[in-house]
């Protein structure tokens, strides 16, 4: 009698997890979900595989079942969530050596856009975190080495290229705030101190720190690592805005879809309603977009092309101090043909800025 | 649908359960292969096609084989025909579907093959009768738990339990304790040691202690991802009532390579015995004419896992280490009772050193990379260790050891020990709530990471 309480409590228990599971999915069903099942998944035969994806990100009590396991194999001794090296301060990005820019390949993009263009050039490739924090990795942790890799890229770049050096840069100023916490991005504050050289080198007098007033629009920012691991035990990040009235005031924004359609965005560079939804980071630039039309009221006659992936969003508010035009195109979204978004003939410098595993990723 | 999926455990298998224990006693079989074309051509119907064709070709088969039970030769030249068709058939498709598009692959086609097979093989050596239900042969030939890795069965062993069967709450409940023992050691372990795998192997040169990391971990990974199917199965099964063999006992530390394959694979093992040897072995009474078919059968074992070289080759090698410690009596001479301990753990080393020689082959991608992991194995050529080596050794030695520790049988034993304790029996209440929380951790490592959406072994 008593064994036969038992089994029945047995399969009692398993059945309950699952329709406790089943019923959390089916609450937590999300319409907008870019996994979802379609039928046209069915046609193509990839509809198994789709279900499987989108259960496995939206299944009922998914963040508990992730924590679950990811402590577990904390404790076991993994040191890495989900590609995430874990450390006390910070959440660094594992990179393969499959994600960094192949030397010989990675310059052509740039070399290609200059001699058909002329127009002077400058670029950028920003390393991770885990390469300017190598230190705070766990012991014997493995992860791809950047700075010689930079270096062998921008000696593949023609004369005309300007290369900017953000690895020394960046290294010499590790004890501060430049890279957030929980995302892979960098802050204002290692942004700024990237353009500063470079607009240096870019022919203008950068505005010097002194003058920007900074205030925290967010101290609860946990970014796109975060969302990777879902792990509490970093303090999460703070957005800034460096504020300048003095120069250099917007007049317009335009954003472009990529599926045709236009945005005015009158001149509100900052989209505050981001800080209140679920990616705070678009704070910066707004809803990301495959290009951005930008006038200043500065009468220079300088018009910059910017290409970049989602570091620059945060670089953007300084540069609108020097051009009275930027066009911002997002490499994230053009890919591989990002020449025939935009007609380059008006532009007087072009500016390439993307980090080391986009630009990997992109152009492989 | 593979079975350790979000799609099958949350979705369908409360279904599954609850219409079966539903379903009247006559209506379960029929219900059953219902199930079985869901779960297997889930998402993609045109799956069913090839498996479909099989049980209908089996079964018409299997009548004629029946009719012509009195003339021999005829009789024979028609199995021969129709396995030969059906080998065919299945090579054909392993290797032209595979490479292409892999949601075309009807899955576990080797194991429905030779289910088909053994079932017209069993006809014509009169080990039983052509099955008139075609319902039955369908059942046996194709029934979800099983196509995945095995077990395989005989049809003769089967034949009872498709009839009759019992269907309690014992079943259930002890199928489901099977199934969730399965799950975890498909997803919790063979799963991780899949992911040290791939971690290893993107490391550029290996190190000894690389290399040595990466064929353990491939071993550990290629036995828990094999033993988790098919418990698995097992356990699903068993909620269906039905009584499945096992299909490993505690491979790893055995003390010759003979007591290895013997508890590797062992349904494999024991369909080849049954019914490959049953036409070349008769007939050859000569010794080295017997070696020489031992091998032979290893290298089919080798090809069946799949249609490489490398996999052939390391049949072959199989085979002819089993020939040579038969000739030498060395299989013999490791058993404790025989040599002492001394010899025992002598045994134990060689064969555990051998085995994982042999794992390379089966998972590097051809025979030039197969020598350079042998070379990094045995020489410290790139080092002892490597950083990759050190960080995964540190990283995952208490899983390793885990690992090492179900897959001999102490783990086994522990649990029966306890069993017939005084506090042991006291300590059965808490069952539910420990695979409720097995149950849970299973579902949460399923969530994780990149799994292998695919079986590595395209049977």
């Amino acid at each position: 009698m008593k064994q036969k309480k038992l089994h029945y409590s047995i399969v009692f228990v398993i059945l309950l997890i699952d329709l406790t599971l089943g019923i959390g999915t089916i609450k937590s069903y999300d319409k907008t979900a870019l996994m979802r099942p379609t039928l046209q998944h069915f046609f193509n035969g990839t509809w198994a595989e789709q279900t499987e994806k989108y259960l496995q990100e939206h299944i009922g009590f998914h963040d508990v079942l992730f924590r679950i396991k990811s402590n577990a194999d904390l404790f076991i001794g993994e040191k890495m969530i989900q590609g995430v090296y874990v450390t006390d301060e910070m959440l660094l990005e594992k990179l393969y050596a499959s994600d960094i820019p192949d030397i010989v390949t990675a310059a052509e993009p740039v070399n290609q856009f200059y001699e058909e263009t002329q127009i002077p050039t400058y670029f950028i490739l920003v390393p991770s975190a885990s390469e300017i924090y190598k230190t705070k990795l766990p012991a014997n942790a493995i992860n791809a080495e950047q700075k010689n890799r930079i270096q062998q890229i921008y000696l593949e770049t023609v004369n005309g290229v300007h290369c900017i050096d953000a690895y020394n840069i960046l290294s010499s100023l590790k004890d501060n705030y430049i890279y957030y916490r929980t995302d892979t991005r960098w802050t204002c504050c290692g942004a700024y101190y990237v353009y500063q050289s470079a607009i240096q080198k870019m022919g203008f007098t950068p505005v010097s720190y002194q003058k920007f007033v900074i205030s925290h629009m967010s101290t609860e920012f946990r970014g796109n690592l975060y969302e990777k691991t879902l792990y509490n035990g970093v303090r999460a990040d703070v957005l800034d805005r460096y504020r300048n009235e003095s120069s250099g005031q917007i007049t317009s924004i335009t954003a472009y879809y990529a599926d045709g359609q236009t945005e005015d965005r009158g001149n509100r560079l900052y989209d505050t309603t981001a800080l209140i939804g679920d990616d705070k980071y678009q704070y910066y630039l707004g809803k990301p977009c495959q290009k951005l039309i930008i006038h200043t009221n500065i009468e220079n006659g300088k018009k910059l092309l910017l290409y970049k992936d989602s570091f620059a969003d945060c670089v953007v508010p300084f540069l609108i101090h020097h051009y009275s035009e930027i066009c911002i195109v997002n490499l994230e979204q053009t890919g591989e043909d990002f020449h025939h978004v935009v007609d380059t003939s008006e532009y007087t410098q072009a500016l390439f800025l993307c980090s080391m595993k986009n630009w990997g990723n992109l152009f492989a | 649908m593979y079975l350790s999926s979000f799609t099958f455990i949350v979705v369908l298998l409360p279904i599954i359960l609850v219409s079966y224990y539903l379903i009247p006693t006559k209506g379960k079989n029929g219900l059953l292969l219902f199930w079985s074309m869901i779960v297997y051509g889930w998402g993609n119907p045109f799956r069913l096609l090839y498996p479909a064709a099989c049980v209908f070709f089996d079964y018409g088969i299997g009548l004629v084989l029946e009719r012509m039970q009195n003339r021999k030769k005829i009789s024979t030249i028609i199995l021969a025909f129709s396995a030969l068709i059906q080998i065919i058939a299945m090579t054909l498709i392993r290797t032209m579907v595979q490479e292409r598009e892999g949601f075309l692959f009807p899955f576990g086609i080797a194991v429905y093959t030779l289910q088909g097979l053994g079932y017209l093989i069993g006809i014509y050596r009169r080990r039983h009768m052509a099955s008139v239900k075609f319902l039955n042969v369908a059942l046996y030939i194709f029934m979800f738990p099983v196509i995945y890795a095995g077990p395989l069965m005989t049809y003769l062993e089967y034949q009872e339990q498709l009839e009759k069967r019992p269907c309690n709450i014992m079943q259930l409940s002890k199928g489901l304790q099977l199934f969730i023992r399965g799950l975890a050691e498909k997803v919790i372990l063979a799963d991780t040691f899949g992911y040290i795998f791939r971690e290893l192997r993107q490391a550029g040169q290996m190190s000894m202690l690389t290399a040595w990391l990466t064929t353990l971990s491939f071993s550990m990974y290629l036995y828990f991802e094999l033993l988790g199917y098919t418990e698995m199965a097992r356990g699903l099964g068993k909620c269906f009532g039905f009584q499945f063999p096992k299909n490993f006992s505690h491979p790893f530390f055995t003390s010759s390579i003979t007591a290895f394959l013997q508890s590797w694979n062992v349904t494999l093992l024991l369909w080849f015995q049954t019914n490959f040897r049953y036409f070349l072995f008769r007939n050859f009474e000569r010794k080295w004419q017997r070696y020489l078919f031992l091998i032979l059968t290893w290298a089919f074992i080798g090809a069946w896992y799949g249609l490489k070289i490398q996999f052939i080759i390391w049949g072959i090698f199989m085979g002819i280490l089993v020939s040579i410690e038969q000739l030498t009596g060395l299989d013999k001479n490791f058993i404790e009772e025989n040599s002492g301990r001394k010899g025992y753990v002598f045994g134990l080393i060689y064969t555990a050193i051998l085995q994982q020689f042999l794992f390379v082959l089966l998972f590097a991608k051809n025979l030039t990379e197969a020598g350079t992991i042998w070379k990094a194995m045995l020489s410290f050529g790139n080092g002892i260790a490597d950083q990759t080596g050190f960080y995964f050794f540190t990283s995952y030695i208490a899983l390793l050891l885990l690992g090492l520790y179900i897959a001999a049988d102490l783990f086994q034993n522990i649990t029966e020990r306890i069993a017939v304790t005084e506090i042991g029996q006291k300590l059965f209440i808490c069952e539910p709530l420990v695979y409720g929380l097995l149950f849970l951790f299973c579902l949460a490592s399923m969530l994780y990471g990149e799994r292998m959406t695919e079986l590595w072994l395209k049977i």
